[in-house]
């Protein structure tokens, strides 16, 4: 039976409730002239547990832009449902689809607004802008956000952002002798980047791995796509501009 | 690790071996110092290079000058990096309940039964854990920026002056990343017949 | 209209047996009492102009304000009850702010438009436990101009509710003989300045006093200077050259 007695000689007890978990993974984004890259690992763990090897973190909003979030994937989930109810309300308000430095001012509000019980979230959104640059927007969980050329977050964020200024920035390089480095990279050296990152990253970090995923945003006339192996176009309309799928392995260990 | 920050990497090349490190000393936040190299030689083939507590980093760097001194005296001899790595290791094993806050990184050329120098490396945690990695090895507050870096750009087999470039890159873009390391930065590279030096520019925020 | 009047006309939101809503009818009518309002779009921008009725000669007539910002790319003028008009623009105005907050850019004209409506249908009896907004429709009259990714667009609002878009609008008192002047005299590649001229023709007809800077109010909304409600002395040039 229930010992009363001996219950009430037990001390005060505390219980709480914690409703944020974090789930690993890293994603990155890096924009070029014409065309942005979003890419995002599948592993998806809890501690020292893998919980999936797939769960995608990089989402296709629209024809123009890619949203990838990482952290607690929960509210990953739930953030990138509500940014895509928005952005039909959006459509049906303003009968056009929004540009992507509203979904990017879009996205501050709705995490400002959850300034005390913030989503627990790192974004980087990517996509064309109206005047047809690549862009990539960076937030932090409540919606400190900037618009930049390339961005890594998540688990290996601090592997891989100084390898990406390095080799995307050019820091601590020095042109030659009448040479210059390129403001914007071409499509095929950043996708070639986006691999190594993810590689170096999935080496030497327990919760990046699995597998790889990487959205290319492209404008609509420019030809950088042509030729490339396992490109999957996943473009929904016949205006605005055309998206690309790529998936390729990464370690499992 | 952070009161005093700093960072050492180390990495192999062909018939050649690099170790550098950042020149800042700080007190927690506040810069103290643009000029704490972190790397000593201790034999003309050997160097030591220490990340942690800078107290702790000069009070090893005196025993490690009195241990291989004894040991030169002793065995008539040099040091072979192997057994100095061990020396290393076990001086840091005595202090295993109160240890010092130091994790070292050990570059240089070992001799090989026919005479030929072979590139070693080694690193340790504080209380003298080794890490004979075949790459390279890394140690302090941007640890986890260099191995992202050196992971990225290191490859096998490189010649004196691009293992020179390749470490020279990683560590600087590492520790432009990091708050604690940077000021500065302290590069050698050990090839058969020579030591080659560089002192580093870099941001100095 | 008036001979059918009957109990339907006292409540806002009941429907006579004929389908009709009183109050709201009767507010479009309100509109016909108020000042002459005309409002033409053409490919440069938009031009809007209104009567002053400076009924003393002891009223300062620069205190008449008929014509006002929403935004710095949006204009609006009116007819009717000017009090009701500023309530609307108020809501305006909050709507093209919070759009330029939440999304970084220009609201489109149409949205805004929209959103005015939205609050003239909001009258009739409260909910629940919810605050009655208002007890009756708006007496008022919009010509709402402005520039967005569209170019130049000129709505018009009535208190139903509804809203369409024109090319050339006449809203008040006078606004039958002016919109068949427009119709007359509107054509599809007409300058700035064609429209200024034909607003003030417009207006001078309709109205009883001798036109002067004093006695009407120009503005525009143009690509590169926005709104702009024009200085006396620039109405005064572009009257001379009437």
């Amino acid at each position: 039976m229930f010992d009363v007695q001996s219950v009430a000689h037990q001390g005060p007890q505390s219980r709480q409730f914690n409703p944020y978990t974090e789930n690993g993974g890293t994603i990155l984004a890096i924009a070029g002239a014409d065309f942005s890259v979003i890419a995002g690992d599948t592993r998806q763990s809890e501690g020292y547990s893998i919980q999936t090897r797939y769960a995608p973190k990089v989402f296709q909003l629209t024809d123009k832009a890619v949203l990838a979030v990482n952290g607690f994937s929960a509210d990953g989930k739930m953030f990138v449902k509500k940014v895509k109810q928005r952005l039909e309300w959006y459509r049906h308000a303003h009968a056009k689809d929004m540009p992507i430095r509203s979904i990017a001012r879009l996205i501050q509000t709705m995490l400002y607004s959850r300034r005390f019980f913030p989503y627990y979230v790192y974004n980087i959104l990517g996509g064309i802008e109206d005047d047809g640059t690549g862009s990539v927007y960076s937030f932090d969980p409540v919606g400190s956000y900037e618009r930049e050329a390339c961005r890594a977050a998540g688990a290996a964020q601090s592997l891989v952002q100084p390898f990406l200024d390095n080799q995307v920035y050019y820091k601590n390089q020095t042109a030659g002798q009448d040479e210059s480095f390129p403001t914007h990279l071409p499509l095929p050296s950043v996708l070639k980047l986006v691999v190594d990152a993810f590689t170096s990253a999935t080496e030497r970090h327990i919760e990046v791995g699995d597998g790889l995923e990487i959205y290319v945003v492209l404008k609509r006339d420019s030809t950088a796509i042509q030729s490339m192996e396992g490109v999957q176009e996943v473009t929904t309309s016949e205006e605005g501009q055309r998206v690309f799928y790529i998936r390729r392995e990464l370690k499992k260990d | 690790m952070e009161y005093n920050g700093g960072s050492v990497v180390a990495m192999v090349g062909k018939d050649c071996v690099a170790i550098a490190c950042d020149l800042r000393l700080g007190n927690q936040a506040l810069g103290v110092s643009s000029n704490f190299p972190k790397i000593f030689p201790i034999t003309d083939r050997i160097y030591l290079g220490m990340s942690g507590l800078a107290t702790d980093l000069e009070t090893l760097r005196e025993r490690f000058r009195f241990r291989v001194n004894m040991y030169t005296i002793k065995e008539e001899r040099e040091i072979e990096p192997q057994t100095f790595a061990h020396l290393v290791s076990s001086t840091l094993y005595e202090h295993r309940f109160g240890p010092y806050f130091i994790e070292p990184v050990i570059a240089g050329l070992s001799k090989t039964p026919s005479g030929d120098l072979k590139p070693f490396i080694a690193a340790a945690d504080l209380i003298g854990c080794l890490n004979f990695a075949k790459d390279f090895v890394v140690s302090g507050t941007a640890s986890a920026k260099i191995y992202g870096l050196a992971e990225a750009l290191w490859e096998p087999d490189l010649e004196p002056e691009d293992l020179f470039e390749t470490i020279s890159q990683t560590l600087m873009n590492a520790v432009d990343r990091d708050a604690f390391s940077g000021w500065g930065c302290l590069v050698h590279v050990l090839t058969k017949d020579k030591v080659i030096t560089r002192t580093l520019k870099s941001r100095m925020d | 209209m008036f001979l059918t009047r009957s109990e339907y006309d006292r409540g806002v939101n009941t429907f006579s047996p004929e389908g009709r809503l009183f109050q709201v009818e009767y507010a479009i009518e309100a509109i016909k009492l108020g000042s002459t309002t005309v409002g033409i779009r053409t490919p440069e921008g938009v031009v809007l102009g209104v009567e002053k009725r400076v009924q003393s000669p002891l009223l300062e007539s620069s205190s008449i304000e008929k014509i006002m910002e929403i935004d710095t790319h949006l204009g609006c003028a009116m007819s009717g009850l000017v009090a009701d008009a500023r309530t609307m623009i108020d809501h305006a105005r909050v709507t093209a702010q919070n759009h330029a907050f939440t999304y970084d850019e220009p609201i489109k004209v149409e949205s805004v438009t929209q959103a005015v409506c939205d609050l003239a249908l909001r009258f009739g009896e409260s909910v629940h436990d919810e605050d009655a907004m208002m007890s009756r429709p708006f007496g008022v009259a919009l010509l709402i101009a402005g520039i967005d990714e569209l170019g130049p667009q000129l709505f018009h609002t009535d208190p139903s509710g509804t809203f369409m878009r024109y090319e050339a609008k006449a809203i008040g008192s006078g606004s039958e003989a002016a919109q068949s002047e427009l119709q007359d005299k509107w054509h599809r590649q007409m300058t700035l300045k064609e429209a200024q001229i034909l607003t003030l023709r417009v207006l001078k007809q309709v109205m009883e006093e001798k036109l002067d800077q004093h006695n009407v109010q120009l503005a525009q909304v143009t690509r590169d200077k926005g709104f702009q409600i024009l200085e006396e002395a620039n109405l005064k040039e572009v009257i001379d050259e009437m």
